[in-house]
């Protein structure tokens, strides 16, 4: 697996969110840290994508999220370097979404989700899009993925939109299945090799 | 001391029983056993009282005057109401028997279609009795019945909704049933509000058969009860005041200024998943006592540990923290403020509430802005959430919403003291010891030194003459003592005894709690009361409730259970807590009289 950075062109890496001082030791081109936010319309899955990935688990019971969960997880990529995963598991309820600056401000990479079932939150992921570009870190690092992959029978928002709309806006796009487990450790991993690497000095 | 005093509320004219105790002369006698240990509490104060209560069940039968005389009923049938243990539920039911006289004048059409009839059907219809019950035993999280509306008649039959709407008459929440379906029902009451208002008054009380209609109005926003349980108004009107201030909670008051810039504005999708935060606040109206003490209790745990903990916890506050609060379930285990703020029992129901009901505290630590309503209104503070076991969990409060990584810190910190200093297990002990039982009334006071087991529980080697053993009887046999609730005015605190044998269903359980309620409600009556003392006998009790500067006590016995006898019963009770308030109570550093 390639582990170029696929951003060459980006030269600091901003891998610590603000107000984290105590957090931000010094990153070494092997030990990166990343703070990452998840962002989209409530229900699609966020914090079952999450739970999957840190703990391998999937709770089919719905808990909505309040304000937004903290979790980390660490992954080591195949040239040995490791990626810390400080994420921000936001709640897609409308009354929270005027304090997601909170949770993106500093954000090294956004993931943004939406239920491939559901049209509605497909815009939503739209919007989400677009408030990060105006909001976000300028060299911020986006995702965006489609969930519930596993429900393709009652599919609404085709994969090629869902490609089309990231190419357009420069996004990794991916559809998951958090149920099943399908592509959630891909979804990070790729995130992981995009991410600027910091410039060895 | 007048005569009237102590016979207060003996009002033995509405028993079965026939008590030798309720001769006047003799109570008064009674209660002087009481004056003669706590003489300046008991002293005066009754005036009246037990008179007023005779013209209420003079009134019984007069349905649909003018709201004091209201006032006067409610009292009096939650008084009265309570017909004993035939009654199929606890609630309730239990005094529509031979009500129909009921029916009569209701003073609103809307309301009238909700009468005598349809409750007997309920009464006859076992599977909702089922429910009722189930819901007592094992109570599920969420909103059930939201398919129904209010043209369903499983939904006229429930005992108790509760709305939330808007001043233009949208449904905001309900208790049972979708909000957008019963955009009609809520239309009405935002009618019959207006209507009263436009005419320069206000509506607080509709009655209409055994049905109460409370409305609270708050500013834009309208809350109604309609409710067939027989819970005194005032009690259903600090219900309705709860969920207003959980609903502040999660949204602050500034959304009143949705309504300012547009006044059909659809908060719904404002309170989004939150219908089981106010679910399960509605389900602690029938068992939590904190929701009409207006105090909280605290988990039973030894001086030093408690100690322990609160110093971890000043620790952080000084940091910049505002509270820092653990719990254990709805048990405080040590709160602390920061110098000035304090933080009302309220805001603590409400905010425990809110972190117990919403099951994504538990997966992970969250960082959440809440408001408390009876600190600031108008503004977010950011709570800091972890659980530290699967009961256990601090909250740490802040003004600075770029504080987490701080308080995260702070947490790790405190976890390591806690588990240094085995908090935490004693936490677990003491959820498995349970509080105060009334079996463990100490029959002589405790040596005030020394070493003394959990709460002074004494266990002698043989049983004592004075305790017998029978599963239906509790201690002292006619002084049967069965439960006490004891609140501390000036800590804000109060304890509960366990549930002890014969209080053993939950149907049992709730209907004391009920009991208690409409004994709080008529304590603190402002027309009749505030009263200090207060006996009572029907079927199921003897309920015994004694107010003074410094606490409130309310007892339950056996309903045999002699005068004489519970009164020095609840004296022994009253040393009891005095000997063991270290470990009940949070002690010293109250954050609420800085």
């Amino acid at each position: 697996m390639g582990c170029a950075s696929s951003l060459p062109g980006r030269s600091s890496g901003r891998l610590t969110g603000l107000n984290n001082a105590e957090n931000s030791g010094v990153p070494d081109a092997k030990n990166l840290r990343v703070k990452l936010v998840l962002l989209g319309d409530s229900g699609v899955g966020k914090s079952c994508i999450v739970l999957r990935f840190v703990r391998g688990q999937f709770d089919p019971t719905s808990k909505v999220t309040v304000g937004a969960s903290f979790l980390s997880q660490t992954i080591a990529l195949q040239d040995s370097t490791t990626v810390k995963f400080e994420i921000w598991d936001t709640a897609g309820q409308e009354r929270y979404a005027a304090l997601a600056p909170l949770y993106y401000r500093g954000a090294g990479v956004a993931v943004i989700v939406y239920d491939i079932t559901s049209p509605e939150s497909f815009t939503k992921a739209q919007y989400w899009v677009k408030e990060l570009q105006k909001h976000g870190s300028p060299d911020i690092v986006m995702a965006l993925v489609g969930n519930k992959a596993d429900l393709h029978e009652n599919r609404e928002v085709p994969v090629q939109d869902g490609i089309d709309y990231a190419e357009k806006n420069g996004m990794f796009f991916i559809e998951t299945s958090a149920k099943t487990a399908d592509n959630i450790n891909q979804l990070f991993e790729e995130i992981a090799k995009r991410l600027p690497r910091p410039s060895s000095s | 001391m007048s005569l009237d005093s102590s016979s207060s509320s003996s009002s033995g004219d509405e028993y079965i029983e026939e008590n030798p105790n309720s001769n006047p002369k003799m109570v008064d006698e009674r209660f002087e056993v009481l004056t003669l240990t706590e003489p300046v509490e008991l002293e005066s104060n009754h005036m009246g009282d037990g008179s007023d209560i005779v013209n209420g069940s003079l009134n019984r039968e007069r349905n649909g005057g003018d709201e004091d005389d209201d006032r006067l009923q409610v009292e009096n049938q939650e008084i009265f109401g309570e017909e004993g243990p035939s009654s199929p539920s606890s609630s309730g039911y239990a005094g529509e028997r031979g009500s129909s006289s009921a029916t009569s004048a209701s003073r609103v059409d809307e309301a009238s279609e909700i009468d005598d009839n349809e409750i007997r059907e309920v009464r006859n219809d076992g599977s909702l009795e089922g429910i009722s019950d189930s819901q007592a035993s094992s109570w599920v999280p969420g909103k059930r019945h939201v398919d129904e509306d209010d043209a369903s008649i499983s939904w006229r039959k429930r005992k108790k909704h509760f709305f939330i709407l808007s001043n233009s008459g949208k449904p905001i929440y309900s208790r049972y049933g979708d909000e957008h379906k019963l955009a009609g029902f809520s239309a009405t009451l935002q009618a019959i509000i207006s209507f009263v208002e436009n005419g320069g008054d206000r509506v607080k009380l509709v009655k209409a058969g055994k049905h109460q209609v409370v409305f609270l109005v708050k500013g834009p926003i309208y809350l109604v009860c309609i409710s067939c349980t027989e819970e005194p108004f005032e009690s259903l009107k600090g219900q309705l005041e709860l969920i207003y201030g959980q609903m502040i909670l999660i949204l602050t008051k500034s959304i009143n200024r949705c309504f300012e810039k547009n006044p059909k504005f659809d908060m719904t999708p404002l309170l989004g998943g939150t219908d089981v935060v106010f679910s399960s606040l509605i389900h602690s109206f029938s068992w939590n006592p904190a929701t009409f003490l207006h105090a909280y209790t605290c988990l039973p745990l030894a001086y030093a540990t408690r100690q322990a903990a609160g110093a971890i916890l000043q620790d952080v506050a000084d940091s910049g923290v505002l509270f820092a609060i653990l719990m254990c379930k709805h048990k405080v285990i040590s709160l602390v403020g920061a110098q000035k703020a304090s933080l009302h029992p309220d805001d603590m129901l409400l905010l425990s509430n809110f972190v117990m009901s919403s099951e994504s505290f538990r997966t992970s630590e969250s960082f959440s802005p809440i408001c408390l309503p009876r600190y600031n209104p108008m503004a977010f503070l950011y709570a800091y959430v972890h659980f530290l076991d699967v009961d256990t969990y601090l909250m740490l409060l802040t003004t600075s919403s770029d504080a987490f990584y701080h308080l995260k810190d702070c947490r790790i910190r405190i976890e390591m003291v806690l588990l240094k200093s085995n908090v935490l297990s004693e936490v677990q002990r003491s959820m498995i010891d349970g509080g105060m039982r009334v079996e463990d009334l100490p029959i002589d006071p405790l040596p005030r030194f020394g070493s003394s087991p959990h709460l002074g529980h004494q266990r002698p080697p043989t049983d004592s003459p004075e305790r017998p053993r029978e599963p239906f009887i509790g201690i002292g046999g006619p002084a049967g003592l069965w439960h006490f609730i004891y609140r501390s005015i000036y800590l804000d605190q109060y304890v509960s005894s366990e549930f002890s044998p014969p209080l053993n269903s939950p149907r049992q359980q709730k209907r004391l709690y009920r009991a208690y309620q409409r004994l709080f409600a008529s304590m603190h009556d402002k027309g009749i009361g505030p009263h200090k003392t207060q006996f009572r006998r029907d079927e199921n009790y003897v309920l015994l409730c004694w107010v003074t500067q410094d606490f409130e006590l309310y007892a339950a016995f056996d309903p045999l259970a002699d005068k004489a006898l519970a009164i020095k019963t609840c004296n022994r009770v009253c040393q009891w807590v005095k000997d063991v308030e270290n470990e009940i109570f949070l002690q010293g550093a109250s954050p609420f009289s800085w």
